[in-house]
């Protein structure tokens, strides 16, 4: 059963519904060239949702991604999250609210060489404010949740690709984020390993943190509960379908 | 909904330290090589002023040992350019003179010395015979490498003390008894030999005899040539402004006065003059130590940027990225830093050791050391850094 969701623009309300965690209305992103990428892009995402936003490589996931992790800034339109516009606050400010309301899991992993397991996952409550003992403490809890609490002191180049993948998890976890953003993150694992991956991130779900995954694997994106599809900068589908393994 | 956003929590020292040093614990290789320019340059530096400190310490130490206070009296010329001679009297009235502790002489005698009489008369060797005062050994804070000095009774036979130059070239390393050299003709038994003298050079290179044993064969005249006076430490200048009258009442300026530990001072300023050299050499080793870790750390930003990215994503402040690649340009000059004193305390070291001098190795150099590689490390971290901070997040990000 599939519950198709009717698009249309709406009002900029901000905070009249505590439940929309992600808001974007009308967001519109030009790259020097000029390169418009995002056409106008309305999309908005509750507390607690596991999405997928789905599209071939150039539809423009990636930046919808960059400006929903406030890593970028729209050209024209409004980012919100949790009801504040991003546009509104400072790099530092910014920087602050990342540490604080935003994990991200990438392709690429970017664990630090040379660093342990555990102190790779520290790194994600580093900027936090929080000492080096109860990080490390976090650490060693979130590592055994991921399940690789027999790889604690283990640099990334003994892990495995899938491994390294669920240390980047358990770093995008440790710091509790409202919003966990995951960019391809089975795209450099084989089956198995995405699978426990993907595993992985809807128990995130279960625990209440709003998961978004950017995907061009159709598959991936039928993993999660609601798949929007992007083509060409505008969201072609918005569909809800409750998630089929895949 | 309404939220207040608070802004970045600040990253300890310990953090700061430790991001600083992750990216130098991951490439140990990189970071050693670059580290080492600057250890070369400030090891030079250090061993510069390290060995220059321990042998200023050991001429320093050899004039407290040697005393400031010895005045050396010698006959000038007189107004016709004519060599002048010391009267007679000279000795006894400057023994008068109060703060005068010690009066000792010498007396040239124009024969010469040989190791036998075979040797052609032209080969003197530079050696000068000498009728000395019995006191002349201690006038002079002199000790004797082998033997004895003159005594009561050797300076009335023929009996001669080498200096330790005198020794060399006469082929007398070591005191053989009943070894004689000839002085004038004469058979002399060489009683000692006297270690190096340096407040008075001229000693070395002469062969002692008594005075009544020289007044004997040489017929001299018991005039001195010089005289060696000690005073009382802190009246040296105003003994050495009367001597020239109580030697020579009538004619006071043909009277040369000097202060032979002068020229061991003088010695200590060339040192001085000669430093600046190497001192100069060591700041250009510095000045390549410091661009190589500008380009390591120009080459480590490009190299990092997913690092930076990432870290922009967990939410490091261009701040916090700014002072991770300025502490790691700071730990890794400040790594060669230590690295160079220890070597520049290494060196002099092994100076000092086979040179037999004290060993030292200024505070100035140390902490000056430290100090310079420091800022070098910050001059040369801040391009870079400031590079690294100036990164948009997704520009980092983008780059695999």
């Amino acid at each position: 059963m599939s519950q198709v969701t009717v698009l249309t623009p709406q009002p900029i309300d901000r905070g009249d519904d505590p439940r929309d965690v992600m808001q974007l209305v009308n967001v519109r992103k030009i790259y020097p060239g000029p390169v418009e990428v995002l056409h106008g892009v309305d999309l908005t995402i509750k507390v607690g949702e596991l999405v997928s936003i789905v599209g071939p490589s150039g539809s423009g996931k990636t930046t919808l991604l960059h400006l929903m992790g406030t890593l970028d800034q729209p050209t024209s339109g409004q980012v919100l999250i949790n009801g504040i516009e991003v546009s509104s606050l400072s790099d530092r400010q910014l920087s602050a609210f990342r540490a604080r309301t935003l994990g991200f899991v990438f392709q690429q992993f970017y664990l630090i060489d040379g660093v342990s397991a555990v102190d790779n996952v520290a790194n994600g409550l580093l900027y936090s404010g929080v000492s080096l003992a109860r990080r490390r403490e976090l650490a060693v809890r979130a590592l055994r949740r991921v399940g690789l609490g027999h790889r604690l002191g283990q640099p990334p180049a003994k892990l495995s690709g899938g491994e390294r993948q669920r240390v980047a998890i358990a770093r995008a976890l440790m710091a509790r984020p409202a919003i966990v953003l995951a960019d391809e993150p089975t795209g450099s694992l084989d089956t198995q390993s995405g699978d426990g991956v993907l595993q992985l991130l809807r128990e995130l779900n279960t625990d209440g943190t709003t998961v978004i995954v950017i995907t061009h694997d159709p598959a991936v994106a039928e993993a999660m509960d609601r798949q929007v599809t992007i083509r060409d900068g505008l969201i072609v589908s918005d569909v809800v379908t409750g998630g089929v393994p895949r | 909904m309404s939220a207040t956003i608070q802004g970045p929590a600040r990253l300890s020292p310990t953090d700061t330290v430790r991001v600083g040093a992750s990216g130098l614990t991951s490439r140990p290789l990189r970071s050693t090589l670059s580290a080492l320019g600057i250890a070369i340059g400030i090891a030079a530096v250090v061993s510069v002023l390290g060995i220059s400190a321990s042998s200023q310490a050991a001429l320093i130490a050899q004039l407290d040992t040697l005393g400031t206070n010895l005045l050396q009296v010698q006959a000038g010329q007189n107004f016709g350019g004519a060599t002048s001679s010391l009267p007679l009297t000279a000795e006894p009235m400057l023994s008068r003179v109060g703060p005068v502790t010690t009066v000792a002489s010498v007396a040239t005698v124009s024969a010469k010395a040989y190791r036998t009489s075979y040797v052609p008369v032209g080969v003197t060797n530079g050696i000068q015979v000498k009728a000395a005062r019995l006191n002349l050994l201690d006038a002079l804070a002199g000790t004797m490498a082998q033997g004895s000095f003159l005594t009561k009774a050797t300076e009335n036979y023929p009996v001669v003390v080498l200096g330790a130059t005198t020794a060399v070239r006469l082929g007398f390393d070591t005191l053989i008894p009943n070894s004689v050299i000839d002085i004038g003709g004469k058979t002399y038994v060489v009683g000692g030999i006297m270690a190096s003298m340096p407040l008075a050079p001229d000693i070395d290179r002469s062969a002692l005899i008594g005075y009544p044993q020289a007044e004997r064969d040489f017929a001299i005249t018991g005039s001195p040539t010089t005289i060696y006076l000690r005073s009382t430490p802190d009246q040296v200048d105003a003994v050495s402004a009367v001597v020239p009258g109580t030697v020579n009442p009538a004619n006071p300026n043909e009277v040369n006065v000097s202060l032979p530990s002068d020229a061991l001072q003088a010695r200590i300023a060339t040192n001085d003059a000669f430093n600046s050299l190497f001192l100069g050499l060591g700041a250009v080793a510095l000045l390549v130590g410091g661009v190589g870790i500008a380009n390591v750390m120009v080459i480590s930003v490009l190299e990092r940027r997913s690092e930076i990215g990432l870290r922009r994503a967990l939410g490091a402040t261009r701040g916090n990225i700014r002072s991770q690649f300025l502490t790691e340009a700071l730990l890794l000059a400040g790594a060669g830093g230590v690295a160079g004193v220890l070597l520049g305390a290494v060196i002099t070291w092994i100076y000092s050791s086979t040179r037999s001098v004290q060993f030292v190795v200024p505070v100035t150099a140390v902490a000056g050391g430290i100090a310079v590689s420091l800022v070098l490390g910050a001059i040369a971290g801040l391009y870079p850094a400031v590079r690294a901070a100036r990164l948009a997040p997704t520009e980092a990000l983008r780059s695999v």
